[in-house]
């Protein structure tokens, strides 16, 4: 192991590497002046050689810098013009949705002509539209209020590509959501809004991507949850339930928002109309003995 | 002098004829500037060197340009296009990076 020619036992890979980092320059050059030796003559071509070598250099990086930056506005407009489509698509459906209460309006109207203006029916037909979403309404209740904590920072790093970094996840998903309705359901709830979205008796709260839906409507951080009911009764089963305790650990450890307070007077939308597909009322007609007997 | 000219009229003639870059030549543009650049490089510091050739130079940036695009290609059609875009950059970045650093010797004696 004599070290006194260490270039020589240098690897060729590494004798590589050292040349990269060392002798930058292209070794064409010394060569060039070598064979030219001492003319100091210039050949003819020489300026326009390297005006025309320096014209493309300033078109390649011209043509570079457009290509990218021309790449970026274009992405900028799909993104730009999906958000259009979107909103427009919003504004549809918050038209759509106006017109239909102003169908149900008139439809409540005929209703109310057409029936008599007070008795057993009409109340037994307004408590059970009450009931199943159908009319809007107003009492005492509760409000509950859950808020994903906030972000650290809108662009933090990104991490591997394909994951998702854990402080860009939402930590209130559907689930809490729901715990917290069907928590104020059990704590005797007549009517519940969640983010001003009627719950009606096929209401679904679901989750799609970052943001919980609420019967397909999508609602975002923070979720106000709106019941109605015995404010009292409802105050104090709420926060005796497990949901409520839950919550407010995590409250202290993971830092969401959670509160909830008894109002004297609330009043929440109407549902969407619900239409059956499937279920049908049984026919008046023939009504069969033996399925009604089943039922008893 | 000549140029420095020359390169502007390069940046405003791509600027004017706006051409459109097809599409099988877009992998292989990013590679062609950087080994451009160093093409340039290695030209600049030859000139301040005193030993700087028109004909070496020319065939440095046009040979440069080419065969850093056709490594590229050759990687794409093996399937490691992105891993050999990377060592041509980190080659190509280096020798950039040497003779940037020669040319600040001869230029501010530092």
């Amino acid at each position: 192991m004599t070290s006194d020619r260490p270039e020589a036992r240098r690897p060729a890979s590494t004798q590589l590497l050292v040349d990269l980092v060392m002798n930058t320059r292209d070794p064409g050059y010394a060569a060039a002046a070598e064979r030219r030796g001492d003319r100091s003559r210039r050949p003819w071509y020489e300026h326009a050689a390297v005006a025309g070598a320096c014209v493309l250099l300033g078109f390649l990086l011209m043509v570079a810098y457009l290509h990218t930056h021309r790449g970026a506005p274009a992405a900028a407009k799909v993104h730009d013009s999906l958000v259009a489509r979107v909103q427009a698509a919003e504004r549809q459906d918050a038209s759509l949705s106006a017109e239909l209460s102003a169908v149900d309006a008139q439809l409540t109207a005929a209703q109310d002509r057409a029936l008599p203006a007070s008795g057993a029916l009409v109340g037994q037909l307004h408590r059970d539209q009450a009931l199943a979403g159908q009319l809007a309404v107003h009492g005492p209740g509760l409000e509950v209020e859950l808020s994903d904590p906030p972000r650290p920072t809108a662009s933090a790093a990104t991490g591997r590509g394909g994951t998702t970094p854990i402080a860009a996840t939402n930590i209130l998903t559907d689930r809490d959501v729901r715990s917290v309705v069907n928590e104020l359901w059990a704590d005797g709830a007549e009517a519940i809004a969640v983010n001003g979205v009627r719950l009606t008796p096929v209401s679904a709260i679901r989750f799609a991507g970052e943001a919980v839906l609420v019967d397909f409507q999508p609602i975002t951080s923070p979720y106000l949850i709106r019941a109605i009911g015995n404010a009292n009764d409802l105050a104090t089963g709420f926060a005796a339930s497990d949901v409520a305790s839950r919550y407010q650990t995590l409250s202290s450890a993971e830092g969401i928002g959670f509160t909830f307070r008894e109002l004297a007077t609330l009043s929440l939308p109407a549902g969407a109309p619900t239409t059956l597909r499937y279920a049908r009322e049984p026919v008046p007609s023939a009504p069969s003995p033996s399925s009604s007997g089943a039922h008893r | 002098m000549i140029a420095a000219l020359a390169l502007v009229a390069g940046l405003v003639a791509g600027l004017i004829l706006h051409p459109t870059v097809p599409t099988w030549l877009e992998p292989y543009l990013p590679i062609a500037v950087v080994a451009a650049l160093d093409a340039v490089f290695g030209g600049v510091r030859a000139r301040l060197d005193g030993i700087f050739d028109a004909k070496v130079f020319v065939v440095s940036f046009v040979s440069n340009v080419v065969v850093a695009a056709l490594i590229v290609f050759l990687g794409d059609k093996l399937g490691v296009g992105a891993q050999l875009s990377t060592a041509v950059v980190v080659v190509l970045g280096i020798r950039i990076f040497g003779n940037a650093a020669a040319i600040r010797r001869h230029v501010f004696r530092a």
